[in-house]
């Protein structure tokens, strides 16, 4: 039987190759996930454990309390080289050719050159006091000036100068392009408000075992409130916090590679059925030869075995080679994402190719029982093929049944109870039955579409349609490949719109302005308002009034005056925000506290001897606000203090702000630029990236499905030569043939995408409620023009994946087709 | 008592009144050392193409021993295969010229089949095979014509029944209606009794013989079997791809005299 076996293989070579491809890009996505998944994960350990690199034990204050004075214990301790604890502060600088000031984490260099971990990408690390090195995003170069502000505890700001010594280079730390970083001496960064080193850094003398000194540090340092790590322990500890939401991230990648494996699965499934139903006669011809059933099927196994170990070792390629080019192109441009090199552990190649072969080979058993049940002689006689009815539908239906019902419970319990956990679980079960009833559900559909078709397309129509329900098993087994890619598309797609609407809809309400400008203490010029109000993009400001007022307990508190007429049509929603009209006041939670008020209580606040009693219509403001008339009526002179902004809705956020952040600090130095505006960008941004990914993740398994599909038209086209070729005879041109064709293909990918598209619709919904209860009121977005888009695809896909078979069905001679 | 008459090969027949014709006719499959020649002779040989005529309302049966060319003669007379030299017509019309689109349009409206098997298309029902070609052809059946065909060949209660529902005779009757309702030129049956027991094959020969009796319908039958030839007016023999004879007004046993003849 082996010789049979693979002269089968060499033989259909050419029918196998879309199953393999099949296999391959199912596989390569899995490899590719988890090798990207390594790589991020060593890169970030490399990164975030660059400090600890050559630190034997680090010590963590978890208490907060200084570790200052136990510099010296340990350094007396025996196996301690050098001891080098972490000032840390922060500052603002000013880089050269920008007006606003940046904000910079302060660190201090260790004295001892074990200990230092920085590396250089140019200059050197500081020696002395002034001096400093700083990070690349500070967007200062060597030898550079910076004049340095350091604000105490009353906000009184002290600008020093330092100079740039050497400029650091922080490789994967995905931290690094959020903030600056500068790296000073100890008593530089003293000078500048360090205080209370809360880590410590033990480097030991060579040949020290770092678990042993470990324990003898904590042997030195019984105080508690402290936590003693090696230094490879801290490393892993500092990247399982930059990891932790990586691992959700391989969790959900992992997710899609299986939803690809399952499509390639029921392709191979499908493929397998119409090879050997094709072979029918050559296997009946082996059993009146003398081959048991067994040895058949055993036979058709290890075809299928073969062909999947071939196409997983094929996909393990591919799958390492995608890792190697996405890495690339990460690593040339500028992203956050840590990927450096490539990590391919053994466990990953094993695991591609146990589950390409794994899953070839369960995908085959099916077809393999069910090609060897029919009677040998009854396979050799020249019957028509009469349609293929299954038997066991009614335990199919059942078990359906039985999933869907509990599941579509789960589920909406799950968004009633705003818990995702409910949900999911809901989600699962009922698509596994969801899966189980397509079979019974996707024929009748595809049917009833084809009756539509009957009317409008024809002969050819009407021929398609007849073709497309004769064999139920199988265009059910086409259309639900299809069914999953679509219906995971949509749902993340339709998710995420409504999961950025409500997340959207819920950072409007907590900040309600696009843009805020602080004086920070120093009063906004009158032209800065005009000034900012015209910088394109920027369609509306207001500016509140501040001045200290006194209230009943005699303490100044800064308060501000708004215009809520002027404020209102610069906020994008007032339903957490307060506007105070006259004679009415918003407190802060402190003050309400403080002064025993809630609202509608009166509340007396004076300046100088002016006091007025105004009425408390909040005690949740951010900050006390109370009417700009009554806050002049209090303080005359009061000037601006704060300018809201509102930007238009098509601005490039990021590019405005920073014009407004220029503009403002040209006017006044120090100037503070916030908003909720560049948030609400960010978001926007992340989650259109994510919604990319995740789309083009869920097209690799589409693209298995169409591969499906233009598969089983290609076999069933071999399948029907005689009827092609008898239709060829009767009158049928060769262009209508294919338009047959074609629309069997448009009519089961059409019904799949339709479906899909539903039913993806209502899992998306569903997940986003559910999971999104606590961000705020959900907001159902449904992005019509994406889901038709998705239809549109699928179908035309299909559509395509028919052309190929249909014009090799084409070009077969009317006799050729009958005599054979 | 009819008398077998042979003419000398090569006559040509009255081609004026002929349903479809063909001239100097060579089919050959492969080439060089694999070459078949199914049909006349090769190229360089003395042995001219093969020519034969069949006239309009007369029942003719082509006859042979296995790989006669019987089959591939009609298959190129009814344009369903490309003859490699020579000429077919079919009336007034060349088809040996034409384009595969226009010979689909002829086959649709002035030529009508019936195979051995695998004659109906499983996934229709019987009676929109019986109007597959018109369909195709995008013309309506005449009403009162399609009546009779369907009473004639005693459907009339099966008209909704798939392929698989119908016996063989029933299944080749419904053949036999779908080639005669669009009144082709001619009606081409390769080997239509081939798949039917004896009773079931008489009445697929009957109602041909009186389709051709009663509306003048042309048939050229193709078959081995000497008692469903002896329901044609002619029996023209072949043998290895050239023509060896006819006979005319033919009973089973002058086709068998005539076959023994042959020395198949």
């Amino acid at each position: 039987m082996r010789a049979v076996t693979l002269a089968s293989i060499r033989a259909h070579a050419a029918r196998l190759v879309a199953s393999t491809l099949a296999i391959v890009i199912a596989v390569g996505f899995v490899v590719a996930t988890l090798v990207l998944n390594e790589t991020a994960r060593s890169t970030i350990l490399e990164a975030a454990g660059a400090e600890y690199v050559d630190t034997a034990v680090v010590v963590t204050s978890d208490s907060g309390e200084s570790l200052a004075d136990d510099v010296d214990t340990l350094t007396a301790l025996d196996g301690v080289q050098a001891v080098a604890p972490s000032w840390q502060t922060s500052v603002q600088a000013v880089a050269p050719g920008r007006s606003g000031a940046q904000y910079l984490l302060v660190d201090s260099v260790a004295t001892d050159p074990q200990l230092r971990w920085q590396q250089l990408a140019d200059g050197t690390l500081p020696t002395g006091p002034g001096q400093m090195a700083i990070s690349e995003r500070v967007g200062a170069a060597v030898g550079d000036v910076l004049p340095v502000t350091v604000y105490d505890a009353e906000g009184v700001g002290t600008t020093t100068e330092a100079t740039v010594t050497g400029v650091v280079d922080l490789r994967g730390d995905p931290t690094a392009g959020l903030y600056g970083r500068a790296f000073t001496t100890a008593d530089q960064a003293q000078a500048w408000g360090a205080t209370d080193p809360l880590e410590l850094r033990v480097a030991g003398t060579p040949g020290t075992d770092p678990a042993a000194l470990a324990d003898a540090v904590r042997g030195a340092l019984p105080g508690a409130g402290l936590t003693v790590l090696t230094g490879a322990e801290a490393a892993e500890e500092a990247a399982a916090m930059l990891t932790g939401d990586a691992t959700i991230l391989t969790t959900l990648l992992l997710v899609f590679g299986t939803v690809a494996v399952l499509v390639a699965g029921l392709v191979i499934a499908n493929t397998f059925a119409v090879l050997l139903a094709q072979r029918t006669r050559d296997l009946a011809l082996l059993r009146c030869v003398g081959a048991t059933a067994r040895q058949i099927r055993r036979s058709v196994l290890g075809e299928a075995v073969l062909t999947g170990l071939a196409a997983s070792v094929l996909g393990v390629l591919a799958g390492v080679g995608l890792a190697l080019a996405v890495t690339a192109i990460v690593g040339s441009t500028d992203s956050p994402v840590p990927l450096s090199g490539l990590t391919v552990p053994p466990y990953v190649v094993l695991a591609g190719l146990g589950v390409g072969t794994l899953t070839t080979l369960l995908a085959a058993v099916a077809p393999a029982r069910a090609a060897t049940r029919v009677a040998p002689l009854a396979a050799l006689r020249p019957i028509d093929p009469s349609p293929l009815r299954s038997k066991s539908g009614v335990l199919r239906l059942v078990l359906g049944g039985l999933l869907v019902v509990p599941g579509v419970g789960l589920m909406a319990l799950g968004v009633l109870q705003g818990d995702v956990l409910i949900a999911l679980p809901g989600g699962v079960l009922s698509s596994l039955g969801g899966l189980l009833l397509a079979q019974r559900a996707v024929p009748p559909v595809v049917a009833a579409a084809g009756r539509l078709l009957g009317r409008f397309g024809g002969v050819p129509g009407k021929l398609a349609t007849g073709n497309a329900t004769r064999n139920p098993r199988r265009t059910a087994a086409t259309a639900t490949a299809l069914l999953i890619g679509v219906t995971l598309t949509t749902a993340m797609v339709v998710g995420a719109s409504s999961t950025r609407a409500t997340a959207q809809a819920g950072l409007v309400a907590q900040y309600p302005t696009d843009v805020i400008v602080e004086g920070n203490g120093v009063p906004l010029p009158a032209s800065v308002q005009g000034q900012l109000e015209a910088v394109d993009g920027v369609v509306a400001g207001a500016a509140l009034t501040g001045a200290t007022l006194v209230g009943p307990d005699d303490a100044g508190t800064w308060s501000l005056g708004v215009d809520p007429d002027e404020a209102r049509p610069v906020l994008r929603s007032t339903t957490d925000t307060t506007l105070p009209e006259l004679g009415e006041v918003a407190l802060t939670p402190w003050e309400a506290g403080t002064w025993d008020v809630r609202p509608g209580d009166p509340v007396t606040l004076s300046a100088g001897d002016r006091s007025r009693t105004l009425t408390v219509v909040a005690d949740d403001a951010d900050r006390t606000m109370l009417n700009a008339v009554d806050l002049e009526a209090l303080v005359p002179e009061a000037t601006a203090d704060t300018l809201w902004l509102r930007l238009a809705d098509s601005a490039d956020q990021t590019e405005v702000i920073d014009e407004v952040t220029d503009l403002a600090g040209a006017a006044v130095p120090t100037a503070f630029v916030t908003g909720a505006a560049s948030e609400r960008a960010a978001i926007d941004e992340v989650v259109d990236v994510l919604l990319l990914i995740v789309t083009g993740l869920l097209g690799v398994a589409v693209l298995i499905a169409l591969i499906g599909v233009g598969n089983t038209l290609a076999l069933s086209v071999v399948e029907r030569r005689q009827e092609s070729g008898l239709l060829r005879a009767l009158g049928l041109t060769r262009g209508q043939l294919r338009g047959l064709l074609a629309w069997e293909a448009v009519l089961v990918a059409g019904v799949a995408s339709v479906l899909g598209v539903v039913v993806g619709g209502l899992y998306g919904l569903v997940g986003a409620a559910s999971a999104l209860s606590d961000v705020g009121e959900f907001v159902l977005s449904v992005p019509w023009l994406q889901v038709c888009a998705i239809v549109l695809v699928a179908t035309v896909a299909g559509l395509l994946a028919s052309v190929l078979p249909a014009r090799r069905a084409a070009k077969t001679p009317p006799v050729a087709a009958i005599a054979g | 008592m009819s008398v077998p008459v042979m003419t000398v090969p090569g006559e040509p027949a009255a081609s004026l009144s002929a349903a479809v014709r063909a001239s100097d006719l060579r089919k050959t499959y492969g080439s060089g050392e694999t070459a078949v020649h199914a049909l006349g002779g090769g190229e360089g040989d003395n042995s001219a193409g093969v020519d034969v005529a069949f006239e309009q309302g007369a029942f003719t049966a082509i006859m042979g021993p296995s790989g006669s060319g019987k089959s591939t003669l009609m298959h190129c007379l009814a344009g369903l295969d490309a003859a490699t030299s020579g000429t077919v017509w079919l009336g007034g019309t060349e088809l040996t010229g034409l384009r595969d689109d226009e010979l689909t349009k002829l086959r649709r409206e002035r030529i009508g089949f019936v195979f051995q098997s695998f004659n109906l298309l499983p996934v229709l029902d019987a009676q929109d095979n019986i109007l597959l070609p018109m369909q195709l052809a995008g013309q309506r059946p005449d009403r009162a014509w399609m009546d009779a065909v369907i009473g004639r060949l005693g459907l009339r209660d099966r008209l909704r029944h798939r392929p698989h529902e119908l016996s063989g005779g029933q299944q080749q009757r419904v053949a036999v209606a779908r080639a005669l309702l669009p009144r082709p030129d001619v009606v081409f049956a390769d080997e239509p009794t081939g798949n039917l027991d004896s009773h079931a094959g008489a009445e697929v020969l009957d109602l041909l013989r009186s389709s051709v009796r009663e509306t003048g319908q042309t048939v050229v039958m193709v078959t081995h079997d000497p008692v469903a030839a002896a329901y044609a007016d002619r029996v023209v023999l072949l043998a290895d791809g050239r023509l060896a004879g006819e006979v005319h007004q033919p009973t089973t046993d002058s086709i068998i005299n005539a076959l023994r003849g042959l020395g198949a």
